[in-house]
């Protein structure tokens, strides 16, 4: 690139902020990445040993744990520490800390409460459960999603609760075809183990993976043929993710299968397979694709913070572009944007305050005054 | 800055908007332009401006800085990506950061995209949609030596001022050889009279 002329009037670098200069305002103390590691692995251990007491106090002090399970148990304890871990490191980043505390902060708010109490709960059907933005997209991504969703979230029902001791299925003859379902040792249902409800009692996990693999081989066909999602993709990020579904799913039917018409033949093999397949993926959760399993719900703070403030600024107005007037966004919303910015020491945050469109406009009237004039 | 990249040249610009309809091409996001071609005095001049993603360097790449859900990859070759899809929220804080006023945003989608200097072509080494078209030579995709073998004695900037800060860019402005200002002017600071922009 060519070097700056000498006759030039070089902008002065910016001075270096004032050594104890006070942060942003509402702006939290910076913190380092070692203190942020720390806070990240405490968290972990906290949730951890949580889980680990949970399991415990709900197995009944491991009377009703089920020790070939084991390996499944200890997998969700890892997957704990990993997605504590995650969570606050990712949650200590300042524009996520900011929209983090600011959705919090809606959460709580008294007002929240008495003028839209229905706003949450609306948002966590239509966002979370429905993802009707994702038919916003594409039609076709938004069916294979909730195909995946609804078999993921089936199968995380019955599996982690079961794999904790917390759920129990006992015969009082022994061999059925009465069963009980026990929670935390309680009854909560008693079925014919010959009838439907015993049939999709016994089946679900076979029902969620026949949903998974359906959603998990679209989105593999896409990655496959749709130029736009193959534009940048990477095998460890968007492959193995669906990969990893479809082995956890098939290798799962593949036990019924055993079980059905092999009369168990080759079901210790399967099992192991099942088993490594699954605690490799649970242990992949927080690391790759998968951690937006749980980083989506918390947009939902997002969102309620800007429908929260949006409602607040109903007797006021919205935040308009200071040349056009066109609206932005809320005015809660755009200092939260200028406070990350100052947090980030990227100090146009004034710039924010203006709309994308005269940015440009602006850019190209200083280029067309002070740079090339004759650019007409 | 990245060796093969965009140089932006203003003064051979015509509004032809033949980037614009290019763009929409562009697999990484069919159907949707990604680049913007402003009229900046409209009315009193022809003058136009297109403007691709800068690819900001330093500091590296704002929108991802103050993307909170992570998702905005910075890829090793220097290319600012489009939001992924898996992550992006839809909270507008790029569209609203850069400074050089880029990224769109489809709030229904909750999806932000932008250009990816069409990372599915320039990544096998093939220029652009929107320099494959251009007709005049305004967006020219290459090395600042295949430009010069070109345009000899072109000078081209890849700094921008808004108020104090410098903000460095992989793509580049063409700028006058005996008017070269260093760094070139972003828009900031404001002209104010009583609250409003004047400019």
């Amino acid at each position: 690139m060519t070097e700056p002329p000498q006759t030039a009037d070089p902008t002065p670098a910016p001075d270096p902020p004032a050594p104890g200069a006070a942060p942003a305002a509402d702006g939290p103390a910076p913190q380092t990445p070692a203190a942020v590691r720390r806070r990240a692995v405490l968290a972990g251990a906290a949730v951890s040993a949580l889980l680990i007491l949970a399991i415990v106090f709900g197995s009944r002090l491991l009377r009703d744990f089920d020790s070939a399970l084991l390996p499944y148990a200890v997998a969700t304890v890892f997957l704990a520490f990993g997605v504590a871990y995650r969570y606050t490191v990712w949650v200590s980043a300042p524009g996520a800390r900011r929209l983090f505390r600011q959705g919090w902060r809606s959460f709580f708010s008294a007002a929240n409460f008495r003028r839209a109490p229905t706003a949450l709960p609306k948002m966590i059907a239509t966002y979370l459960g429905l993802q009707k933005f994702l038919g916003a997209r594409s039609h076709a991504r938004w069916a294979a999603h909730q195909l995946l969703f609804w078999g993921c979230v089936l199968a995380a029902l019955i599996t982690f609760p079961l794999t904790w001791g917390w759920f129990t299925f006992t015969s009082g003859s022994g061999d059925g075809p009465g069963y009980e379902m026990r929670i935390w040792g309680f009854k909560v249902l008693g079925f014919n183990a010959l009838n439907i409800i015993g049939w999709l009692m016994f089946h679900g996990l076979d029902i969620a993976a026949v949903l998974v693999i359906s959603g998990a081989s679209y989105f593999l066909w896409r990655r496959m043929k749709d130029r736009g999602a193959i534009t940048g993709q990477r095998f460890a990020y968007d492959l193995i993710p669906l990969i990893a579904l479809v082995v956890v799913s098939v290798t799962g039917l593949l036990l019924t299968f055993s079980s059905i018409f092999l009369h168990g033949g080759g079901y210790e093999f399967l099992a192991v397979l099942h088993m490594v397949s699954v605690v490799f993926t649970l242990i992949y959760i927080p690391f790759g694709k998968f951690f937006h399993i749980v980083q989506r719900p918390a947009a939902v703070g997002m969102q309620l913070f800007k429908y929260t403030s949006r409602d607040k600024d109903a007797d006021g107005e919205l935040k308009t572009c200071r040349r056009c007037h066109e609206p932005i966004d809320t005015a809660a919303y755009v200092e939260n944007l200028r406070g990350t910015m100052k947090d980030l020491k990227l100090d146009f945050d004034e710039w924010a305050e203006y709309c994308p469109r005269c940015k440009r406009v602006l850019r190209g009237n200083a280029y067309l005054t002070h740079v090339k004039k004759g650019f007409q | 800055m990245m060796g093969r990249t965009i140089f932006i040249d203003p003064g051979r610009c015509i509004g032809c908007q033949a980037c614009v309809s290019a763009c929409r091409e562009c697999d990484s996001h069919r159907g949707k332009s990604m680049i913007h071609l402003d009229y900046p005095d409209e009315g009193h001049t022809v003058a136009s401006l297109p403007t691709v993603c800068m690819h900001c360097e330093d500091p590296v790449a704002p929108c991802a800085e103050v993307c909170p859900a992570d998702a905005i990859l910075v890829t090793a070759d220097g290319v600012v990506q489009q939001a992924d899809t898996t992550r992006c929220i839809g909270c507008a804080n790029c569209v609203n950061a850069c400074p050089f006023g880029v990224p769109k945003i489809d709030l229904q989608a909750k999806l932000q995209m932008k250009c990816n200097l069409c990372y599915d072509r320039t990544a096998y080494g093939l220029a652009p949609m929107c320099a494959t078209v251009c007709p005049t030579g305004a967006l020219f995709y290459g090395t600042l030596d295949e430009l010069r073998a070109e345009r000899p004695g072109v000078q081209v900037a890849d700094s921008f001022t808004f108020g104090d800060v410098v903000v460095h860019t992989g793509v580049a402005m063409v700028v006058p050889a005996d008017k070269v200002r260093w760094p070139v002017p972003g828009g900031l600071p404001v002209v104010e009279i009583n609250g409003v922009d004047v400019r």
